[in-house]
């Protein structure tokens, strides 16, 4: 079995050079089963995983392996079938609202405006908008979308809509970011160009992120770490640290570090048969 | 982005394609009323069979007066039987699909009772009820009940899983989830059994009115046919016509109003 011996006990992601000794997010033993009986299928787990405040961890497998999955059960949405999640050292019950939730399918509405779609998320929380305006500009601004803040959903671009929707998952400054392939539609181009700055918003704030990815590439560019997951039953085969400087732009992309990475992971999905 | 310059060049398409399309249709409209005028001449069609469209016109108006008093008994009964039941359907619907108690009694009586031709009871409510307006409001109720009804239900409950997923991640309040999310998102579904219901709701006072009436543009054609007068009985159907097309370009007006994201999205789509 590839990355047997790289894999350690409760490994856990830890920022010490920021100060961040606390881990936000804890897995213990967590595991998902769908169904009953016979029928039941075992999607995930168990996975243990700690992930330290302000990391960027991403979940890098298959489809099918239940990274998903595990995204959804961090944001309490799901219940997992066996172990528990602690965020902030307290056990997830319930949906979390301290986070910013992204998919593959936009979170837009179609009735409200690119503001109004960003707008839609303080709304929902109560927060009055007075104040937020010139904040919500200001995000619109730093993805290149002001122009298009009166615009509806329908009259953007693949790629356009799904930074409107980062800004509606970022806007009340949520201290973690989960993000389920909001990439997975679009070209490759728009892919990079919004690599970047989902990149340069999470250096300026420096939220916790938990990135749900296929694309081995996308996953070494952004992460601090990537969890290596292998195929269902979903497991983390290897916790990789990226400790490649960032902001990491196409210089990076072709150092020999970041290539050995891409290899690496590469190799332990091709003894698992999915590369 | 050239936005504003391709948002023109759009415009400018989409009236040159209307015109296109329109030219069309009004050729094909007098060109069907040319060849019905002259297939009576042409195919020997006895008058009392099947008259021109020009006798409809002359006769109409000379019986005018008639028509329009019916009209209005007719549209009475319409627009009435069509508006309690859009009132009514609604909240039921909303009722049914939050409920789960609801969805397993109420819901499946109503699908069965979408199996019965609701017309079949009209001859039991004229019965009841007589010759006058109210039997006729409650068979145009029955008729455009059931699609309203049954289009709220399934409104309300395909709100897509990213979309409640995100509302449960706010932490919102269930009934601030309804009004900023789950109603606006529901309203071209409900849309669809509004219109649905639109396009039936004069069926349904018309045949009533063949049942039992003394008046109304239903009464008008029994009356008319029988009388060897399928000139006027044409005049009534048209009457009847306009009634639907007057509720129906009245719904079509509302949706416009109340969700124009959804009717743009389709505009430019198409």
């Amino acid at each position: 079995m590839p990355g047997d011996g790289r894999r350690s006990a409760p490994p856990s992601i830890r920022d010490e050079g920021r100060g961040g000794l606390t881990d936000l997010i804890e897995l213990r033993g967590v595991s998902k089963v769908f169904g009953k009986g016979d029928a039941a299928v075992h999607a995930f787990g168990p996975v243990d995983l700690a992930i330290g405040e302000g990391r960027f961890v991403s979940f890098l497998g298959p489809s099918g392996c239940g990274k998903s999955t595990l995204m959804l059960m961090i944001a309490g949405l799901l219940e997992p079938s066996a172990g528990s999640i602690l965020v902030n050292g307290r056990e997830v019950r319930g949906p979390q609202t301290d986070i910013g939730i992204m998919f593959q399918d936009s979170t837009l509405v179609p009735w409200r405006t690119v503001r109004g779609n960003v707008e839609l998320q303080l709304e929902m929380r109560g927060i009055p908008l007075g104040a937020m305006r010139a904040r919500v500009t200001a995000l619109l601004k730093s993805v290149d979308l002001e122009e298009f803040a009166e615009r509806f959903p329908f009259e953007l671009s693949g790629g356009m809509q799904q930074r409107a929707a980062f800004c509606q998952a970022m806007i009340h400054d949520p201290k973690i970011v989960l993000l389920d392939e909001p990439l997975g539609k679009l070209d490759a181009m728009t892919r990079e160009h919004i690599r970047a700055d989902l990149q340069r918003l999470w250096m300026r704030n420096r939220p916790t992120v938990v990135f749900v990815t296929h694309s081995i590439e996308e996953a070494v560019q952004l992460s601090t770490e990537v969890a290596v997951i292998t195929p269902r039953p979903g497991k983390i085969d290897t916790l990789i640290p990226v400790e490649l400087p960032f902001p990491r732009d196409l210089a990076v992309k072709s150092s020999p570090e970041f290539i050995a990475h891409v290899k690496d992971i590469q190799e332990i999905f091709h003894g698992y048969g999915v590369l | 982005m050239a936005m504003a310059s391709s948002e023109r060049g759009l415009a400018l398409d989409r009236l040159w394609r209307w015109l296109g399309q329109s030219w069309m249709f009004v050729a094909f409209f007098v060109g069907f009323f040319l060849f019905w005028e002259w297939s009576i001449v042409l195919f020997k069609i006895p008058l009392y069979i099947l008259t021109p469209p020009s006798m409809i016109v002359t006769k109409a108006w000379a019986d005018m007066g008639r028509l329009i008093q019916y009209t209005y008994v007719t549209g009475l009964e319409t627009v009435l039987g069509y508006a309690v039941a859009a009132v009514v359907a609604l909240p039921i619907g909303l009722a049914i699909a939050f409920s789960s108690i609801l969805r397993r009694t109420i819901y499946p009586f109503l699908v069965c009772i979408e199996m019965v031709p609701k017309i079949a009871f009209a001859p039991l409510f004229i019965s009841w009820l007589g010759f006058g307006l109210l039997p006729k409001v409650i068979i145009v109720f029955l008729v455009c009940f059931f699609p309203i009804v049954l289009n709220a239900i399934l409104a309300f409950n395909s709100l897509s899983e990213e979309l409640t997923r995100f509302s449960y991640s706010t932490g919102a309040s269930r009934w601030r989830t309804f009004l900023k999310i789950r109603l606006p998102a529901a309203m071209p579904q409900c849309f669809v059994g509004f219109k649905y219901a639109g396009l039936n709701a004069t069926v349904g006072a018309a045949i009533a009115e063949f049942i039992g009436s003394d008046q109304g543009l239903g009464f008008y054609i029994q009356i008319t046919t029988g009388n060897m007068r399928p000139e006027l009985a044409f005049a009534g159907i048209f009457f009847l016509t306009a009634i639907g097309l007057a509720l129906f370009g009245t719904i079509t007006l509302a949706e416009r109003l109340i969700i124009p994201w959804h009717i743009s999205i389709r505009r430019t789509r198409t």
